[in-house]
């Protein structure tokens, strides 16, 4: 065999190995959110949302119930999906974006890597674009991804009444801090 | 008659004040006591939903569904198990109620489990990863036998 040969038979492995494990994903990825108030902070968690990362491209990807946010109060619980987000027309909110310096993310190498994400963030049936500052850990065979941004109530059509109005913040903080494991 | 009057008064002002305290501290309850509004196989529940899901929603989303099925994995971390063929790329997932998660560390993969929970909803496989029917806040009912 010539070197030639040996040397582009070992760029396609290489290049195989590395299609392989482009894509990090998890189905129970951990997203927050908390809305501090005069009367009562609302806070929520959802511990089921899925979430796709091509570390090739820095595509980043989150999709999740609206149903799924679990709050410690009831009747929380329940204006939130019946009177705020609507979760029976609107039963998603999606993110579909990229991590603007994912070339500065070494995804073979163990560390934390600040990154910046862009894209569009969908609740209740309307697109916003947002754009939030994160953390990538690589660590194991694994990541972490990490973010926190705040986004305003308004933006996405959510009508607060006004008997209520003074009571309910109008930014909500979305915090994400989700594991991923290596697709297949 | 003026005294009946008050009492009545008196006892629609405790209600009132009863009803707006729950309000504002009412916990979400467990779901461990609830009756089941649908009881299914797993295998049954993911297909109903990649059948239709604007039917299998009516049906089941947002109603306390009781799950019987295979387990295919179990997540410690997140506290999750997943229901459903090991062949097929469409699992049952159900995300345990916190005091339940303590109880996976007695179930074996592969066995067969029914596991109550409230249904979130569908997600498609629109990611390349399998489609999922999500349950969550679930309980493991004690055996009845």
């Amino acid at each position: 065999m010539s070197i030639r040969l040996t040397v582009t038979f070992a760029f396609l492995i290489f290049a195989f190995i590395s299609t392989a494990q482009d894509r990090f994903y998890t189905k129970s990825g951990n997203i927050s959110f908390y809305s501090k108030a005069p009367l009562e902070d609302i806070e929520a968690t959802h511990r089921s949302a899925v979430c796709v990362l091509d570390t090739k491209t820095g595509s980043l990807q989150f999709t999740m119930l609206i149903k799924g946010f679990e709050f410690e109060n009831e009747e929380m619980q329940e204006h939130f999906n019946e009177d705020y987000l609507e979760s029976n027309k609107y039963p998603k909110a999606e993110f579909k974006g990229q991590i603007v310096n994912n070339a500065t993310v070494n995804y073979g190498r163990p560390g934390t890597y600040p990154v910046r994400v862009t894209g569009q963030l969908t609740i209740h049936g309307v697109t916003k674009e947002v754009q939030s500052a994160g953390t990538i850990k690589v660590e194991g065979s694994g990541l972490v991804a990490t973010s926190s941004f705040t986004i305003p109530v308004a933006d996405y059509n959510i009508k607060i009444p006004s008997l209520v109005k003074d009571k309910v913040a109008k930014t909500v903080k979305i915090t994400v801090d989700t594991k991923l494991a290596p697709f297949k | 008659m003026k005294r009946f009057v008050t009492i009545v008064v008196l006892l629609v002002l405790i209600a009132a004040g009863v009803y707006a305290y729950r309000m504002y501290t009412g916990k979400v309850k467990s779901l461990e006591d609830a009756d089941a509004d649908a009881t299914v196989t797993a295998i049954d529940l993911v297909a109903a939903f990649e059948k239709d899901s604007a039917t299998a929603n009516k049906q089941y989303l947002g109603k306390i569904v009781a799950v019987t099925g295979n387990i295919k994995s179990i997540e410690k971390e997140s506290g999750s198990i997943v229901l459903g063929e090991e062949a097929s790329m469409s699992s049952v997932r159900c995300s345990l109620d916190t005091n339940f998660v303590k109880k996976i560390a007695g179930l074996n993969l592969g066995n067969q489990i029914t596991i109550k929970g409230a249904c979130t909803g569908f997600n498609a496989d629109e990611l390349g990863l399998g489609s999922d029917v999500v349950l969550n806040r679930c309980v493991i009912p004690a055996n009845k036998n």
